[in-house]
């Protein structure tokens, strides 16, 4: 350990060793493994008012995630069903929603990669990075507007005859599930674009030339190559739909709660940090037990799933 | 062959519809901003507008979440591209053992939600300000402090990311050869490792400060007090929608799509010189083009025009003659509301009065409609072509103020699908 | 100024790989010192060494009779031209040249000053503004070493600049570099895998294999007298004939091979061999004669299996019995035309002199 320290110092002159030791340190300690321990230590004290933090008032329990599963002690229901309902949904829906994200961009990405040709291919690549840059909860505003009873859907659907009144697109949820699926889906399509672009043209052709049928191409050459573009698509596109904000409280119905904003809700309005903390902590381990099932499922490494 | 083609047509389409998907969105919400409906909507079109525009700049509140964006996105570049930086560095000088771990902590945050990584920056520092007894005026408890370093948390993994990628053409001999030749270590950093990483120091800066002014999901749980243009605009949003947020939004998105642009230059400037570099090491000879310096890129002097082009038009489209087509519209409206009012007049004249009754509410109009006076045989008002009307503007009270005066009360019901509407708005955001 | 560089006991480690053993090397001031080896013989480790970017894990570097431990590669006498160049891209060619100035806060004019006198001194005046990229490949060589002599180094040290170029410039570049060297008259230490560089331009030449000199010597003495099996198969061409040593008589070894007794020189490296030893004897191609007569010490019957034409030489093949590698022989075209045909059986011959038995080791690969 000595010597490898003494060459790093060596290496990189004692000036830029501090800068790069102290940064990475502060970075890595003070931003992102302390908090979190942080957090997870406070999910599991009793919830008292501010001053007492740190105070022998403010001791262990387990009561914040037995609060998620059963609920408080004054309910009559045995279990939490409000909480474990809107969990049980926001992980399916998020689920739901990676699937169609899925399904979408792997043909637009093998069009985009394989089929569409030079200029016209380049220029459609570069206007997928436009919408990326737009701000989240435009997007959500977008759907609204768009969404909306008077908005252009409804108004084109009651034009053609197809309905003869608005519908609510909100309050059933179609607004809501469009829109997460729309808030991330350029972190589908870049990794599957990204993977499917440097599969080589001729084994396509090879496989053609051997009989096979489109769909089968696709089955036993394409997607096995794409592969680990499509799981960290589907990673990135999982955690970041769990943990949306934005497009639930715009788009959300009244009876469409995400699991966030009961977050939010516990933090802002019923002002109970630790519960807060605990859910955090319920979906942050969801979400890493789901990403790494995806890596087991599909053999991915972590390293090829952030690039 | 035939089914050949119908798949390839069928493809098309499909690629076609996931544009228009992509886009469709974002060009409607930036046509209701020059629509001067007082209802964020393109049909029907009434007066091309930038009033809306107009309204933001009154707006207290918006310049100053608009300030503290601009001052916390500065202070997260500031944070993270050295933090970034130090990390990518780092990455190549870890133990091979450690490397994946130290790689997996880094990159981290970019997947963590957005909502934890504030939540535990909130906790964290107010535990850290009560071991230090600090007060609750301190920086500890700072929103702006708490929201820079909740969001350079991920944001210095995108920069470490810009620059690895960079970093992994950077040939290490050249700063051995500057060792040699008698540099510092500090020389060596300033003179041949900064210079070869200044485009990525651009563009790294660019996506941080655009990542910073766009997250909300961090944001809004550490900005404690304070207001950022993000939760602004989230809290304008869910108290209900006018078209000064799509107006709004088309200035973020020009500003976004202006910083894209140039991230965009920079890279591709970047990949120019590297093409160049590994030429040179391919010991090809390579002309000398004329230094393309950064202002005189004919990228950056097209984006340039567009702007101004595009602003200067919209503006005096926006503003010419709005007056004389408002006037215009609110006639024609008029001119409808009283056909149709004499219509139902006529109309109503052969209707059996007693069928008088609450009217039923549209199922997908919201719940919470105020009873309509109107009777059963104005139901036919709540079709579609009612609901265009406006939402509860001004305008739309003096037109009720008329018709009212005209002695028609029973007729208010005719407004009410537009009540409805905007009551929908705000509800589906009140939970 | 120039001085002496001196390589006592250096080993160095890799965890459990060696890549120098217990190397002793005394480089006089103001020669031209070739390494000459393979590629991952070590050669370039030591270079490192003297140069400062690692530190042997034994032994000692002195440089001008100063220990140099501790002594960072921007603190050290020595400069070193990589084998990519690393020429800084981003900066034009006086830049370049005046960078070990700039850093040391040299004035913009005087480093300008100097920046035009080496290009003067490389045959390139007045190109100072160019960028590199738009520089040829020689000219580029010659801005590196115009690079490293403004440090005003004690030592030069050069990674095989060399192995880049094409073949005509190699060529061009080797009396340059050689040319150089002796205008400056500080110490040259070059790295290289190609033995007509390091022959053509050294004073001395140190072999390396696996970390370990196998010897030291001026090119002659390397190409005439090599002391292990390494050099004579890895410098020039050298047929080989594998035995048993029968007997020893002064500096001369009897060895029972599988083409016969052959009667050869006995190398003089630390090993010396003894009756009863593996010895390999090697020939070279030049030395070997189609015999008339008992003129020669050693004879060997072979069949001609190939001839190639050359140019200014040929080249003839020859099976030889008990013997699975072909001998080779090579004659000067003096215009008469070869008397044999393939397939004829011919006698081969070569004075003892010619010949060298070294004790049995490690060969280079072919």
């Amino acid at each position: 350990m000595g010597r490898y320290w003494q060459e790093f110092f060596l290496r990189n002159g004692t000036a830029l060793a501090l800068y790069l030791l102290i940064s990475v340190a502060c970075w890595m300690l003070l931003m992102i493994i302390l908090p979190q321990i942080f957090m997870l230590d406070f999910s599991f004290r009793t919830n008292v008012p501010p001053p007492l933090w740190g105070t022998e008032a403010h001791g262990y329990t387990l009561e914040h995630y037995q609060y998620m599963v059963y609920g408080s002690a004054q309910s009559t229901d045995s279990y939490n069903f409000v909480d474990l309902s809107v969990f049980g949904r926001t992980i399916l829906t998020a689920i739901f929603v990676t699937l169609i994200d899925v399904a979408l961009c792997y043909p637009v990405a093998y069009y985009l990669a394989h089929v569409a040709s030079g200029g016209w291919a380049r220029l459609m690549v570069m206007a997928l990075i436009v919408p990326f840059w737009v701000n989240e909860l435009l997007r959500a505003f977008a759907f609204k507007i768009m969404f909306g009873s008077t908005g252009i859907i409804n108004n084109f659907l009651v034009a053609i005859g197809i309905l003869d009144q608005p519908f609510d697109f909100i309050r059933n949820g179609v607004a809501l599930y469009s829109g997460l699926s729309y808030a991330y889906i350029l972190l589908m399509i870049f990794p599957i674009y990204n993977a499917v672009e440097s599969l080589d043209k001729n084994q396509i052709e090879a496989a053609r030339d051997l009989g096979c049928p489109w769909w089968r191409i696709h089955w036993r050459v394409v997607i096995p190559h794409a592969k680990p573009g499509i799981t960290s698509g589907c990673t990135m596109v999982f955690m970041l739909t769990a943990g949306a904000l934005a497009a639930p409280q715009i788009l959300g119905g009244p009876s469409s709660l995400w699991f966030t904003q009961i977050i939010y809700q516990a933090f802002n309005q019923a002002g109970n940090w630790a519960r807060g903390s605990a859910y955090a902590i319920i979906l942050l381990s969801t979400s890493i037990i789901f990403v790494l099932c995806m890596m087991k499922i599909f053999k991915v490494k972590l390293g090829e799933i952030a690039r | 062959m035939i089914s050949d083609h119908i798949r390839k047509t069928f493809t098309i389409l499909f690629v076609l519809g996931f544009f228009a998907y992509l886009f469709g969105p974002l060009i409607i919400m930036s046509l209701t901003a020059f629509n001067s409906s007082a209802f964020p909507r393109v049909t029907p079109w009434e007066c091309f507008s930038v009033e809306w525009f107009q309204f933001l700049g009154k707006d207290a509140k918006l310049i100053e979440g608009l300030q503290n964006s601009i001052f916390i996105g500065i202070g997260v570049v500031v944070l993270a591209v050295p933090l970034g930086l130090s990390g990518a560095l780092m990455l190549t000088q870890v133990k091979e053992r450690v490397r994946p771990w130290y790689y997996t902590v880094t990159i981290s945050p970019i997947l963590v939600p957005g909502v934890v990584l504030g939540i535990s920056t909130l906790l964290f520092w107010d535990r850290v300000g009560t071991m230090f007894g600090a007060s609750r005026e301190s920086v500890f408890y700072n929103g702006f402090f708490l929201t820079i370093i909740g969001q350079a948390t991920f944001i210095s993994a995108y920069t470490m990311l810009v620059f690895i990628s960079r970093l992994q053409r950077f040939d290490r001999v050249q700063e051995e050869a500057a060792l040699d030749l008698g540099a510092t270590h500090v020389q060596t950093f300033r003179k041949i490792l900064l210079p070869f990483l200044k485009p990525a120091i651009a563009s790294a800066a660019v996506l941080a400060f655009l990542a910073s002014f766009e997250n909300y999901n961090t944001t809004v749980f550490t900005i404690v007090s304070e207001s950022t243009l993000t939760t602004f605009l989230a809290a304008k949003v869910r108290h209900g929608i006018n078209p000064s947020i799509s107006a709004l939004a088309v200035v973020i998105v020009a500003l976004t799509l202006f910083g894209a642009a140039l991230h965009e230059v920079f890279k591709r400037r970047e990949l120019a010189a590297e093409k160049e570099s590994a030429r040179i090491a391919k010991g090809e000879q390579v002309t000398r083009k004329s230094k393309n310096r950064f202002i005189t890129d004919p990228a950056v002097i097209l984006i340039f025009l567009v702007t101004v082009a595009g602003l200067g038009t919209v503006y005096f489209a926006g503003t010419m003659g709005l007056d004389e087509c408002k006037a215009a519209v609110k006639a024609e409206k008029q001119r409808v509301v009283q056909e149709r009012v004499k219509k139902r007049q006529q109309k109503s004249m052969f209707q059996d009065a007693g069928r008088q009754a609450l009217t039923p509410v549209p199922e997908g109009a919201g719940a919470r409609s105020r009873p309509a006076p109107g009777t059963s045989n104005f139901q036919g008002l709540f079709s579609p072509d009612n609901l265009e009307g406006q939402a509860g503007t001004k305008e739309t009270e003096q037109e009720q103020e008329k018709t009212r005066a005209a002695g028609t009360e029973q007729f208010q019901g005719i407004f009410a699908p537009q009540n409805l509407e905007e009551q929908s708005g705000a509800s589906g955001e009140q939970q | 100024m120039s001085a002496d560089v001196q390589l006592d006991q250096v080993w160095i480690r890799f965890g459990d790989f060696v890549a120098a053993r217990d190397v002793n090397i005394h480089i006089q001031e103001g020669e031209f010192f070739s390494f000459l080896g393979p590629s991952g013989c070590g050669k370039t480790t030591l270079l490192r060494a003297v140069s400062g970017f690692s530190e042997p894990s034994e032994g000692r570097v002195l440089i001008g009779g100063r220990d140099m431990a501790g002594i960072g590669p921007n603190k050290r006498p020595t400069a070193l031209i990589f084998q990519n160049l690393a020429l800084f891209p981003l900066m034009t060619v006086w830049e370049n040249i005046a960078f070990s100035l700039e850093v040391k806060g040299v004035g913009t004019k005087e480093r300008r000053k100097k920046a035009e006198e080496l290009l003067e001194l490389i045959a390139l005046p007045g190109q100072g503004e160019k960028m590199v990229s738009e520089l040829s490949g020689g000219q580029k060589q010659r801005v590196a070493i115009a690079r490293a002599l403004a440090a005003e180094p004690d030592v030069l040290l050069l990674d095989e600049p060399l192995s880049a170029l094409d073949l005509k410039l190699r060529q061009h570049m080797r009396t340059e570099l050689r040319a150089i060297q002796q205008r400056v008259g500080i110490t040259f230490i070059y790295i290289t895998h190609d033995q007509g560089e390091a022959l053509t331009m050294s004073d001395h030449v140190a072999v390396m294999s696996q970390g370990i000199i196998q010897q030291v010597g001026d090119g002659n003495t390397i190409y005439d007298q090599p002391e292990t099996a390494f050099v004579a198969s890895f410098v020039g061409e050298n047929n080989l004939f594998k035995g048993k040593v029968s007997e020893i008589s002064g500096d001369y070894a009897l060895v029972d091979t599988s083409a016969g007794n052959i009667r050869a020189r006995t190398s003089k490296g630390e090993e010396r061999l003894s009756a009863g030893d593996e010895a390999y004897v090697f020939i070279r191609p030049e030395s070997l004669k189609i015999a008339n007569a008992s003129k020669f010490d050693n004879r060997i019957g072979a069949n001609i299996k190939q001839q190639e034409f050359e140019g200014s030489f040929w080249q003839v093949f020859f099976d030889v019995e008990g013997s699975d590698r072909d001998v080779k022989l090579s004659t000067v075209n003096d215009g008469s035309t070869l008397i044999h045909k393939v397939g004829d059986r011919v006698d081969l011959g070569f004075s003892a002199d010619m010949a060298i038995a070294t004790p049995a080791g490690e060969l280079a690969a072919e």
